[in-house]
């Protein structure tokens, strides 16, 4: 210790000030643990309720999923039910991905040229402002609503009747507005000198969109798009009034024989049947949903990082 | 076809945003294989200048001008005058590297399938002699289809030369192409632009003085939307006959 350490030591005001620097350091230690202890009491509430709900539906689902007796396993996802709602659920998921695919080619394609025409070729103004607004009230429309609207809309006033296609529109007009706003969002994060280079080598604006300013935007774009897929996957509210149900597969996109069954639905439905069989196949079937859902988010995922990684 | 002498010819140009002018009645010409440095203080306009030479400012709504601006004879802001044809003939290379998201490869062959080009021998020797002249082939020659973000800042910048250099323009605009560099890549695209003049026409936005003496033949010098001084840059450097831009060159402005 040098002398002047030593002095310093002695002097009594330097002394309180050690013992309050202490105290307060302790404090501060304390805090610190206090807000660890909240976040992580935060993190387990919220990634509770997915453990919870994957072993909710497991438990009673399992080996309907993953088992191999007969009717089990992939056994389950292949055959089509019987009348009594025996056998398997070949008909919504054969339906769910028909709802979706086709909700899919209507809805992406219109929510991404939207979101490049307000972003692109119009200048800020009210256009911009109306379609942003219009998109978010629609993108908070409760379902149920969506789906009362595709009724009376698509299925009562255009005639459609109950069916995969009014049932498909009626999704693609929940997609819309998470697409239409994700894609505006990639775009946005697009800088402009990326365009600009574009354009003076001479390149069209379309070229230029096309080629540069979309292609930079893709991984945001298809990270907005999986998100959509995997959320109207799920919705059953839509589809009540709007895809019918059925036992087989739709054999036309419009009119009778195009009511179609989708896994949301059927999981509603099984799930209030008292015989305990078929509420064990509406959990399968939720199980296979969400196992459905998970590998989409995780694609999602996937994309937007190998492709983040490639490209930016 | 027009009688020209000069690539580009600007005559009485007077730009504005809106109602701010920022460009003053700007009349010069530029000789052809030649470098010409645009030098002067942060906001007089430099980069307004060169946006106007490739009509890049036609894309900002409130951008207005006056004057004439002539590439090869012929008034650039005529009606019905190409600026597709215009751009193609202009390269521009800008202040912050911004390759496009795509391999290496596609960053040159991008501006060439544009314009038509689109037999693979011919874009694979495109590719090989442009970024030779770029002085970027060593560097990449093995990996062609790396994604160009990956190199390094000072190989972004050399690989957008080697692209604007792909569609063969006879002119080419550069807008502080160093300043977001590191000083040793910073040295190699100032020889590169030494070179580059014995092909092409340079124009060159440049902040700093001393870089502007060693790779200019002309300088330019603007001031609050002014061409101050456009002479010489060995007669500039010598003795400006401009005060303020002796008082730019020895640093007391800018
Ligand atoms: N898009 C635009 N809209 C409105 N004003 C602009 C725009 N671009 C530039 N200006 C204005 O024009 C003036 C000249 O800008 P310019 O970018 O040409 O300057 P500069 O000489 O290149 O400056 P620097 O050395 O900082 O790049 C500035 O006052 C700027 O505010
Ligand atoms: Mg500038």
């Amino acid at each position: 210790m040098t002398h002047t350490e030593r002095t310093e030591q002695r002097t009594p005001v330097n002394g309180t000030i050690r013992i309050l620097i202490g105290r307060y350091q302790s404090f501060r230690e304390l805090k610190d643990l206090f807000f660890k202890i909240l976040l992580s009491v935060a993190i387990i509430v919220i990634v509770a309720p997915f453990f919870l709900v994957l072993f909710e539906v497991a438990s009673i689902g399992f080996w309907q999923v993953f088992g191999s007796s007969s009717g089990q396993g992939i056994e389950f996802f292949l055959t089509f039910p019987g009348p009594s709602l025996e056998g398997g659920i070949r008909n919504a998921l054969v339906g769910t991905v028909e709802l979706v695919v086709i909700a899919s080619c209507v809805g992406i394609p219109l929510s991404v040229l939207g979101a490049v025409y307000i972003n692109e070729y119009t200048e800020p103004g009210l256009t911009k402002s109306i379609v942003e607004f219009t998109s978010d009230v629609l993108a908070g429309v409760p379902s149920i609503v969506i789906g009362a609207f595709g009724f009376a809309f698509l299925v009562d006033f255009l005639k459609l009747g109950m069916g995969v296609l009014a049932g498909s529109l009626t999704l693609s007009f929940m997609m819309i507005p998470t697409v239409l706003r994700t894609t505006q969002e990639a775009l946005r994060s697009v800088p402009q000198s990326l365009r600009e280079a574009s354009l003076a080598l001479g390149a069209t604006k379309w070229s230029t969109t096309w080629n540069v300013t979309l292609r930079a935007a893709f991984p945001g774009i298809i990270t907005g798009v999986l998100l959509a897929v995997g959320r109207i996957m799920g919705e059953t509210a839509p589809l009540i009034f709007t895809a019918g149900n059925n036992l087989i597969v739709p054999t036309e996109l419009s009119g009778s024989g195009s009511w179609v069954a989708s896994l949301p639905y059927t999981i509603w439905a099984y799930i209030t049947d008292p015989r305990a069989y078929v509420q064990e196949k509406a959990h399968g079937a939720a199980l296979g949903l969400l196992i459905m859902v998970l590998i989409i988010d995780l694609i999602a995922n996937y994309i937007s990082r190998r492709v983040t990684r490639r490209l930016v | 076809m027009n009688e020209w002498e000069h690539h580009i010819e600007v005559q009485e140009l007077s730009t504005w945003f809106g109602k701010k002018q920022v460009l003053k009645r700007i009349s010069c010409y530029f000789k052809d294989n030649t470098v010409t440095a645009i030098m002067g203080p942060s906001g007089c306009g430099k980069s307004t200048f060169l946006r106007t030479l490739n009509r890049l400012n036609d894309l900002i709504p409130s951008f207005r001008r006056k004057g004439i601006v002539r590439f090869r004879g012929e008034d650039i802001f005529s009606p019905g005058y190409s600026v597709y044809n215009l751009r193609k003939n202009i390269g521009m290379v800008f202040q912050r590297p911004n390759p496009f998201p795509m391999s290496v490869r596609d960053n040159i062959t991008y501006g060439p399938k544009l314009h038509g080009v689109n037999d693979e021998d011919e874009l694979d020797d495109l590719v090989e002699s442009c970024l030779k002249k770029a002085a970027l082939w060593d560097e990449v020659k093995d990996d062609l289809d790396q994604p160009a973000p990956n190199l390094s800042g000072g190989q972004q910048q050399r690989l957008c030369i080697a692209r604007a250099l792909s569609v063969d323009p006879p002119v080419l605009l550069m807008d502080e192409p160093v300043s977001a560099l590191d000083p040793i890549s910073a040295g190699k695209i100032e020889e590169l632009v030494v070179q580059l003049k014995k092909d092409y026409t340079i124009i060159m936005v440049t902040h700093n003085v001393q870089q502007a003496f060693r790779v200019s033949d002309q300088a330019a010098f603007l001031y609050l939307g002014e061409l101050v001084e456009f002479d010489k840059t060995s007669r500039i450097a010598e003795a400006p006959t401009d005060e303020r831009t002796e008082a730019f060159i020895t640093g007391r402005i800018g």
